[in-house]
């Protein structure tokens, strides 16, 4: 409680130096990074009194596609720009850094898992618990929809060496949701289910007695992600159509999201804050 | 005089106008939803969309099949009635018939009370209660058909037991008095007399409540679990076509969006052709019952 009233207190000193923001902005995107933009624009919207934006919990390539047509300023994302949305305009600056997260049901005591076998559960290959040392138990295996960043990103990372086509790459004997949040509810209380989210999600399986698994013997830790070792680690990215504009909300949001306020922010979501350079 | 006359005729134009935009609504969302689907056969034939379980829009090689989701729905709907009707049609007929006021006044504002849960509540009950169950009961993840089934079924409860209620209620009191007279019971009065001169209405019910869980999205979404595969028993995994519609409708782009428009042509369809059921099965139940107060 304390932690939290210093870290307010600070942000409010912090923001102040900010000029005022006004106006009405609808932003959205990646899932991952709402738990940020949302604590974020709270705080803002807080120290200045006619700004006024949401962020809708939407995916990454959803809010991008809105964000290139014109229905957000602002869109978040939990994966890289593709060549064709660079192409389009957009540009992406990252906020923060996280490591994608093998999550488990309770009732999987297994510790680690191989890249390889990861790739093989998510592709429909292996499709029992017994295959991996663990119970003679069907894996429920927990995807996420196409629009999401994460899924985009797992994909590049544990996937795409083993299965070079992406469509066909994932299992279609899968649950299809549509949040981080949705897929650590599903883990947390369904037997034998293996799903991935970004790290910040991951306390919310642990706290519900899951568990988050090694890859390749490397757990997904701060020091880990920061270092690279872990092959999950990823950025978060704030996309904007073009680069940010200096003097515009979108630019003073960017800036928040970088400030040492805003990365607090960042840290207290369970994320990653950017290295210093 | 002719001042009420200016005021009526006021009224007149504004409930018309009221009804002519609800009509044109109902034009210009048919006129929309076609001709944003429609372009999607000149790529894939009708009979590959309809009849091919293959959906894979994003592939390099695009499959746009959605049989699969059309069996879900129909599947999870059936269930859904199977469950439904019976209990509907007795609480119905307890409401009508059997209940003394105290219990009827009670038992009527639950049911309304659960006709206005919103649906995402009806989902949220079903991860934390109905999924578990039907993990126990039917093996597999729990996020099934049969739990979207329970779900669902509870959704069209008030429905069925609103419509039946109304319909035994409609039934003209000579023939319940004829038949208590010539020495029937209640209970057979019930089931031979009353239910029968119901029928068309309930049946009409029963296709409404059909209409509104074949169109039920979150609820489902939440619970079914929205794998794109064709659903493998009570236990396995399904995605009807609006969870299809709406879980690929924030990304989708060109062709893989004009067959979103058209699984909801599709879904449009179904609708319309239960709407139309419901019409036919109403006026006959209208006309039986002047036919028997004429008698």
């Amino acid at each position: 409680m304390k932690k939290i009233m210093a870290l307010g207190l600070s942000l409010a000193l912090a923001s102040s130096a900010f000029a005022q923001l006004s106006g009405n902005y609808s932003w959205g995107g990646s899932t991952t990074v709402g738990p940020i933009a949302q604590q974020a624009l709270e705080q803002l919207q807080k120290d200045n009194p006619g700004f006024k934006a949401s962020y809708e919990l939407t995916g990454s390539g959803a809010g991008v596609k809105s964000l290139l047509a014109g229905q957000y300023s602002l869109a978040g994302s939990s994966a890289e720009l593709s060549a064709e949305q660079a192409a389009a305009g957009a540009v992406a600056t990252p906020i923060a850094m996280d490591g994608i997260t093998v999550v488990v049901n309770r009732n999987i005591k297994l510790a680690n898992i191989s890249k390889a076998d990861l790739a093989k559960v998510f592709h429909g290959e292996i499709t029992n618990w017994k295959d991996l040392g663990g119970p003679n138990l069907k894996i429920v295996v927990v995807n996420r929809d196409e629009a999401s960043g994460t899924y985009g990103s797992f994909y590049d990372i544990f996937m795409k060496s083993a299965y070079a086509d992406k469509a066909s790459a994932y299992t279609k004997n899968a649950i299809v949701t549509k949040e981080n949040g949705e897929v650590a509810a599903k883990v947390a209380s369904t037997p034998g289910s293996i799903g991935y989210v970004g790290m910040g999600f991951a306390g919310e399986v642990v706290k519900a007695g899951g568990r988050e698994l090694k890859v390749d013997g490397v757990a997904p830790t701060v020091a880990n992600v920061v270092a690279k070792k872990y092959a999950g680690s990823r950025y978060l990215y704030i996309v904007t159509k073009g680069a940010p504009a200096s003097g515009s909300v979108e630019k003073a949001f960017i800036d928040f999201l970088l400030s040492a306020k805003g990365q607090a922010i960042v840290k207290s979501a369970d994320f990653i804050p950017l290295p210093r350079k | 005089m002719k001042r009420r006359n200016y005021g009526e005729k006021l009224a007149e134009a504004a409930l018309l106008g009221a009804a002519l935009v609800s009509v044109l609504a109902v034009v210009f969302i048919t006129v929309f939803l076609f001709r944003s689907g429609l372009p999607l056969f000149r790529k894939v034939s009708l009979g590959e969309f309809l009849f091919s379980t293959n959906w894979a829009p994003t592939a390099k090689e695009p499959h746009y099949g959605i049989l699969s989701f059309i069996v879900g729905s129909f599947y999870v709907t059936g269930l859904a009635l199977a469950i439904a009707v019976p209990v509907g049609l007795a609480v119905g007929i307890y409401l009508a018939e059997l209940a003394d006021k105290r219990a009827s006044r009670f038992l009527r504002s639950a049911v309304e009370l659960l006709a206005g849960i919103p649906s995402v509540i009806y989902g949220l009950f079903g991860i934390a209660l109905i999924a578990p169950a039907v993990r126990n009961l039917a093996g597999g993840s729990g996020y099934s058909v049969l739990s979207a089934a329970v779900v669902l079924a509870i959704m069209t409860l008030p429905t069925i037991i609103n419509v039946t209620e109304v319909s035994l209620r409609a039934v003209p009191r000579e023939l319940k008095e004829g038949s208590l007279a010539l020495g029937a019971t209640h209970w057979q009065t019930i089931t031979r007399v009353l239910v029968p001169a119901g029928r068309s209405g309930i049946i009409a019910g029963v296709i409404l409540g059909m209409g509104r869980a074949i169109g039920e999205t979150m609820a489902v979404l939440m619970v079914g679990g929205n794998a794109p595969i064709m659903p493998k028993g009570l236990g396995g995994m399904v995605r009807t076509l609006t969870m299809n519609i709406i879980t690929d409708m924030s990304y989708a782009t060109g062709d893989h969006l004009t067959s979103l428009f058209a699984t909801g042509i599709v879904l449009f369809v179904f609708i319309l052709a239960l709407n139309i059921a419901v019409q036919l099965f109403l006026k006959r139940s209208i006309s039986e019952v002047e036919g028997a107060a004429n008698a």
